[in-house]
């Protein structure tokens, strides 16, 4: 076995991380916007994640928005209470390359407008 | 005093008397640790920091510079100025990002090489013959010896590898091997077991800012080498928080239309 295929061995199905942000997402396309029902608010690490419903003709579509890390929501203002099953809000964020209603969050509102935690400090 | 901190010191006072690995060297008499800067505290990831010329001098030449720190990512295909083997860039073709998100693979942890430059806090606690950094990002537990011993022969590959520092100066220069495949740009281009780190960490004048150089080589994947410079803030009274990674996260993706 040559030295190249001994490393293809090695590397096959050795090494991962959480997903990447750069892959997952297009950065280059405009923004998404959604306002729906919250179904599910998990806030958890690797990433939080937000399920909503959003009103559609006489049905509703799904779109989901991971957030980042928890922990480092945490620390701008966001806790497991921020949302509940129930609450109106406006998800922002970039949507997943393949098409699908899947989101990277950028900003959550409240449906009185308010922003749920702090910004990223620039 | 928190149970952290009685935790921490308890495995400081462990990692003391229990060590089975050789003996350090005479040469390696450990120094007071009042002599070197201090380290310990919480650190928070700080981008607005510019890379510092006494470290980036310190950088031998064919060494990319690797300008994705923090939360920059490289985009599929690009590996910064890494140049690839043709095993690595036959393997990065070959690599499916849909696979990190399954429940055996969504909390798998990077190693150091991707994991310290991340978004993500790291806290110090620092004595005269180790440092213990925690990292927020995966719960990671870094012990550097000082005290110049080797890993025994059978010693694992992991994560964090196994660290040896020495200061240079006000300088602390670690070496770290041991390390288990994993990640470099979290894109494709994955390292491999015989990957070497060689850090070196040194605070800024005022004492508020900790600044790193993060150099990695591995020839089987990598043909020149690769730096990260990394900063971090001093922020008192804080800690690093559990990180405790759910795989139930993986789901999320799969039911999406």
């Amino acid at each position: 076995m040559s030295a190249a295929a001994l490393l293809a061995l090695t590397l096959a199905g050795s090494a991962l991380a959480h997903h990447s942000f750069a892959v997952f997402f297009d950065t280059d396309a405009q923004l998404v916007k959604v306002t729906g029902v919250v179904r599910d608010f998990q806030f958890r690490n690797p990433h939080g994640v937000i399920t909503i419903e959003v009103p559609q003709g006489q049905a509703h579509i799904t779109w989901r928005a991971e957030t980042n890390s928890p922990s480092i929501l945490h620390r701008r203002g966001w806790s497991v209470d921020s949302l509940h099953v129930g609450d109106t809000v406006t998800l922002e964020g970039w949507r997943a390359r393949d098409g699908s209603r899947y989101i990277r969050l950028k900003s959550a509102r409240l449906a009185d407008g308010r922003m749920i935690g702090q910004p990223p400090p620039s | 005093m928190s149970l952290r901190r009685v935790a921490v010191l308890a495995l400081l006072g462990l990692l003391g008397c229990s060590a089975r690995q050789a003996a350090p060297p005479a040469a390696s008499a450990p120094h007071s640790a009042a002599a070197h800067p201090d380290f310990s505290g919480f650190w928070n990831l700080d981008m607005k920091v510019p890379r510092d010329p006494a470290l980036m001098a310190l950088v031998p030449p064919n060494t990319a510079f690797m300008d994705d720190t923090g939360p920059v990512e490289f985009p599929a295909g690009n590996y910064g100025g890494l140049i690839l083997t043709p095993a690595a860039q036959a393997a990065a073709k070959k690599w499916n990002p849909r696979d990190q998100l399954t429940p055996q693979n969504a909390c798998r942890p990077p190693t150091i090489v991707y994991a310290l430059q991340g978004p993500f806090p790291i806290e110090i606690f620092q004595s005269d013959k180790f440092i213990v950094m925690k990292l927020e990002y995966y719960d990671l537990v870094r012990i550097i010896f000082l005290d110049g011993r080797r890993p025994e022969a059978d010693y694992p590959h992991s994560p964090t590898g196994f660290s040896s520092g020495h200061w240079e100066g006000a300088t602390l220069v670690v070496n770290t091997d041991h390390l288990e495949p994993a990640t470099i740009t979290n894109n494709g281009l994955d390292h491999t077991e015989n990957m070497k780190v060689t850090e070196r960490f040194r605070l800024s004048p005022d004492g508020k800012v900790l600044m790193a150089t993060q150099e990695y080589e591995d020839p089987a994947v990598i043909q020149n080498r690769g730096v990260r410079f990394i900063a971090w803030s001093r922020q008192p009274g804080q800690h690093v928080y559990p990180y405790e990674c759910d795989p139930g996260f993986a789901g999320n993706y799969k039911d999406v239309k």
